[in-house]
């Protein structure tokens, strides 16, 4: 696509550029820079990108994946936004209604809904893949604090489960009420200051009209406002820290060598005065086909990631109807109550951590709930300044030198995904244990 | 002897007045902010209850779904325990026994007919309200138990704890 250019009648002053267009299909470098330079939307890219960290195969594209999922979350909530009314007596109807009359209706929840899991799951494959390849390490750079960038990571993962646990409780149907009794619960544990915690949480004793909006509020605009900031933060982050790990391990595997000048690259007078024809020294991430134009080959990827995405949740929406019970009742425990699935490892532990000695008694909710998660999310928001292992451990899958550490990281992630797999289809009424074949007892009705 | 003042002292003193003026504002508006967020009023159901007249109550246990409150009648004494489990706050649900026991609750005997599970994480409780498995850390709680004065109702005061030999001997 190229757009017909205006008559220039100017000279062109520096760092403006005359062109109101660019160009998807650059003929030459400098085409290319102005498309970046002159776009809104692609200024975030760098002119020029290493071959090595566009690879499929090296992050999966996860980070992308997970913009694009967020995208769709907020796409699909703005017309929700017109739908939904937060009040307790009508937002269980308004959900119904979107549910059963509004034309698309199902099928925008079921996109919200579909993206919102998925960007959890994404969102901690992306953690996942940053831990396994060493990506929250410092290269060669100068001035690089991947570190800081990681943290935000960890944060934006945290205020990605909070986003989706606040969308819970909005269809104020059975599934909503109990999983956030539950997990309001959780805070209450917490020695002396709980219950005040928790009366924070919900504004007042119950969960009634005050927790809704609260969480209502939090859902639209205070936690999409800040993912949003944090987000933009953590591209901006990646431009400055030199781009992936990758790159930087591509560069660090070889020593400068003298090769002919770039022709993108500019030298100063020293760097090429010497010897009968022009010489640079230069790491091989500056050799000509290390790196390619941004625009378009970067373009060209997030696209196919962003729309593969968009197209998979839209194809999912149809064919995955999602859930609506009964109306919330405060009077009925369903049973089992179960907590969201990404929060079903921690319920799994608080059913198993209620420590005594003696007449001495540790609520398990403060410390599965509490305690442990804390220290968790502790230990891997400052894991890289714990990492001791040298640069050349960063941007490469499963690295000899970091192999005990990510073994360990693997066998945590493996008994999360453990504890969740039994929390979701391995227990039944009491919380009591059965296998998926074997079929519930009739629970004794209630008096 | 001070060194005499440079002349941009007084700049700088405006400059830090207007950060200062600036981070006070700010600091006041998010204050109140936060601040109004804790509620003065509450409109939470209130805490003493009238449950109804003691005669409408049968012999053994009645759930009483809106207060989350098991009410007891033994004859003409009566006693209440929570409902709310003490883990994380479910429900806990009544079953009956096959043959009541007896037993000693708090220095007072007491006819056990039911034990309580909960649904959420499988706590279970003794009839009188001991926690004998699961993650439960305490015992469910015991609620005073009144008469009004006005028309004789039993009436249930939630935010009132009692130890576990409290009867309401109704005459």
């Amino acid at each position: 696509m190229r757009w017909p250019s205006l008559n220039r009648t100017k000279p062109e002053a520096p760092g403006v550029h005359a062109e109101p267009f660019w160009s998807f299909r650059p003929q030459s470098d400098r085409e290319a820079g102005d498309a970046v330079v002159s776009n809104f939307m692609l200024h975030w890219f760098p002119a020029k990108i290493s071959k090595a960290s566009m690879a499929w195969n090296y992050s999966f594209w996860l980070g992308t994946i997970s913009g694009a999922l967020f995208f769709l979350t907020i796409l699909s909530g703005l017309p929700l936004l017109f739908l939904y009314v937060p009040s307790v007596e009508r937002a269980y109807q308004s959900v119904k209604d979107i549910e059963y009359v509004i034309t698309f209706g199902s099928w925008i929840r079921a996109v919200h809904r579909i993206s919102a899991h998925l960007m959890v799951i994404v969102v901690s494959l992306h953690l996942v893949r940053v831990f396994l390849t060493g990506a929250y390490k410092n290269g060669i750079g100068r001035g690089q604090q991947r570190e800081v960038n990681w943290l935000i990571g960890v944060v934006m993962f945290l205020v990605t489960l909070f986003l989706s646990f606040t969308g819970y409780l909005l269809p104020w149907d059975q599934l909503a009420f109990w999983a956030v009794t539950v997990g309001t619960n959780i805070a209450s544990s917490i020695p002396a200051v709980g219950p005040a915690v928790r009366e924070l949480m919900i504004g007042g004793r119950n969960i009634d009209q005050a927790t809704l909006i609260r969480f209502y509020v939090l859902h639209v605009v205070f936690l999409p406002g800040l993912l949003g900031v944090l987000f933009a933060y953590h591209m901006w982050r990646v431009r400055k820290d030199g781009g992936l790990a990758r790159a930087d391990a591509e560069s660090a595997l070889e020593t400068p060598q003298a090769t002919k000048p770039v022709k993108s690259k500019t030298y100063t007078l020293l760097g090429v005065a010497r010897g009968t024809a022009p010489t640079v020294t230069a790491r091989s991430i500056e050799a000509q086909g290390a790196t390619v134009n941004a625009v378009p080959d970067l373009v060209r990827r997030a696209a196919i990631a962003t729309l593969g995405t968009i197209a998979v949740v839209s194809i999912m929406s149809v064919f995955i109807a999602s859930p609506l019970e009964e109306p919330a009742n405060a009077l009925i425990t369903p049973n089992p109550a179960k907590a969201p699935w990404y929060f079903l490892w921690l319920q799994e532990i608080v059913t198993d951590t209620t420590i005594r000695i003696g007449s001495f008694t540790l609520n398990g909710a403060f410390i599965g709930g509490v305690i442990l998660p804390g220290i968790l999310v502790g230990v891997l928001m400052f894991w890289p300044w714990l990492d001791k292992s040298s640069h050349l451990a960063a941007g490469a899958w499963m690295p000899r030198e970091r192999r005990t550490q990510n073994i360990t990281f693997l066998v945590i992630i493996l008994f999360v995904l453990a504890l969740t797999f039994v929390g979701m289809a391995l227990r039944g009424p009491y919380w009591n244990f059965y296998w998926p074949w074997e079929a519930w007892p009739a629970i004794p009705g209630r008096i | 002897m001070s060194e005499p003042k440079p002349p941009t002292d007084r700049r700088d003193f405006l400059l830090k007045l207007g950060a200062g003026a600036g981070v006070a504002a700010i600091t006041v508006q998010a204050g109140a902010s936060l601040r109004s967020l804790v509620p003065n009023v509450s409109y939470d159901a209130p805490t003493t209850v009238k449950l109804g007249l003691p005669a409408e109550f049968p012999d053994g246990l009645k759930f009483l779904p809106d207060e989350r409150v098991l009410v007891f009648r033994e004859g003409k004494t009566f006693h209440a325990i929570s409902a709310v489990c003490t883990h994380l706050g479910c429900t806990v649900r009544a079953e009956a026994l096959a043959s009541p026991q007896t037993a000693d609750a708090g220095g007072a005997s007491l006819r056990l007919t039911h034990r309580f599970l909960c649904p959420c994480h499988g706590s279970e409780y003794k009839g009188d309200g001991t926690n004998v498995a699961g993650p439960a850390p305490k015992p469910l709680a015991w609620f005073r138990l009144l008469i009004a004065p006005d028309d004789g109702q039993l009436v249930i005061d939630l935010a009132d704890e009692v130890d576990r030999d409290f009867r309401l001997t109704v005459g």
